[in-house]
């Protein structure tokens, strides 16, 4: 029998230049950015960025969560000190994918780690992370060249949007709501069992609670550091103790098999 | 989102340079340091809580509170039922686009039935 059959989705055309074979897994990501990139640019505007400043931070920050708060901080005049904490607080979840990433980059030079850092992202995490897992053939050049093409359709995306927000009067109630689906997404993502909802409970009863005592955005810092170590304890305490506790069954969503990166094949 | 920032190109120019540095540093010392060593599980197992906390705290705080007087209120009924809408097309769907713009579409059209 024969026991290969070949697969035209795995058998990428061997000719085919690289820049291609991995714009082609980074497509359906770039693709998804310019949305999400319009309107961020869209409310940066608002807050008073120029064009030449919105482009810069695309780059340098690349963190559609973060550019969002930078913009929505700014228009209820928070301090200066107090959006850089919040952005540390923010960008602090990069540590954890950073070093999941980190056994795929072993031996690289610290100029690639440099590269790879600026430019890594949430979403060509996800795809590089997957890439790296299963692809064999898979290596950081081309893992660096999927975050390029993102942070490529990022930073343009958000241009444009700067200038159509400088063109045309838009609503920033609705707007300012693609930042909360963008987190209740993020959310959604993170849940993994049970648990996890009873933390997303604790920390978002937290959160109001420490912002209306500290009348400030400091109570989500307050908020997510109580809640993150509540979850940590309770997890280690049930693993210890109560291994089959029903707390910490796996959940599983229905659309789990379509995530972003395997859709790549439907794109083609 | 009615009040009008008062800063100049200069200081948004700053806070971007303070930006990129908290962006920077906690996606380049772990690299930097695990690729050389392993990873402390302590650490993995305490940063995994990390991102549902702080979003669901930036949810709360879009939908529950006041921006101006940080009350905690619960007339942002467009806001809430969108959420939930977000929620739901996430969990089938696992498309940040189609939640996103899902969720901007619901979220004009509540608010022009609902004030």
């Amino acid at each position: 029998m024969n026991k290969r059959r070949p697969n035209p989705k795995q058998v990428p055309d061997p000719n085919e230049p690289l820049w291609r074979s991995t714009l082609r897994v980074a497509m359906p990501l770039n693709l998804s950015y310019i949305p999400i990139g319009l309107a961020c640019g869209i409310l940066l505007h608002a807050a008073g960025f120029n064009t030449l400043l919105t482009g810069l931070v695309s780059i340098l920050i690349f963190s559609g969560g973060a550019q969002f708060l930078i913009a929505t901080m700014l228009t209820i005049n928070s301090p200066l000190l107090s959006i850089v904490l919040m952005l540390f607080f923010l960008e602090l979840r990069y540590a954890l994918l950073s070093s999941s990433l980190s056994p795929y980059l072993k031996g690289q030079s610290n100029r690639f780690l440099f590269a790879f850092a600026i430019s890594l992202n949430d979403e060509n995490y996800a795809i590089n992370y997957l890439k790296f897992a299963t692809d064999k053939k898979w290596t950081g050049k081309e893992a660096l060249m999927v975050e390029h093409y993102s942070l490529l359709f990022w930073a343009v995306s958000n241009v444009i949007g700067s200038l159509i927000g400088s063109a045309l009067k838009i609503d920033l109630g609705v707007v300012n709501f693609a930042l909360t689906a963008l987190f209740l997404y993020m959310i959604v993502m993170q849940i993994k069992n049970r648990l996890t909802i009873v933390i997303c409970l604790v920390s978002g009863v937290l959160a109001a609670v420490c912002m209306m005592l500290t009348k400030s955005t400091l109570g989500l810092v307050i908020s997510t550091i109580i809640a993150s170590l509540i979850g940590f304890f309770l997890e280690t305490t049930l693993r210890k103790h109560l291994p089959a506790s029903h707390w910490l069954w796996k959940l599983r969503s229905p659309g789990a098999k379509k995530s972003t990166v395997e859709s790549e094949s439907d794109a083609n | 989102m009615s009040a009008v920032n008062t800063w100049n190109s200069t200081q948004h120019f700053w806070l971007i340079i303070l930006g990129f540095c908290v962006a920077f540093v906690p996606r380049f010392l772990p690299l930097m340091l695990f690729t050389k060593r392993a990873i402390p599980e302590w650490f993995n197992e305490w940063m995994k809580f990390v991102p549902v906390s702080l979003f669901t705290a930036l949810v709360v705080k879009d939908v529950f509170i006041d921006s101006a007087t940080y009350q905690i209120i619960f007339t942002h009924f467009s806001e809430m039922i969108a959420a939930v809408i977000v929620v739901v097309i996430a969990y089938r769907t696992r498309s940040m686009a189609i939640s996103v713009i899902t969720g901007l579409i619901a979220v004009f059209l509540l608010s022009m039935f609902i004030a």
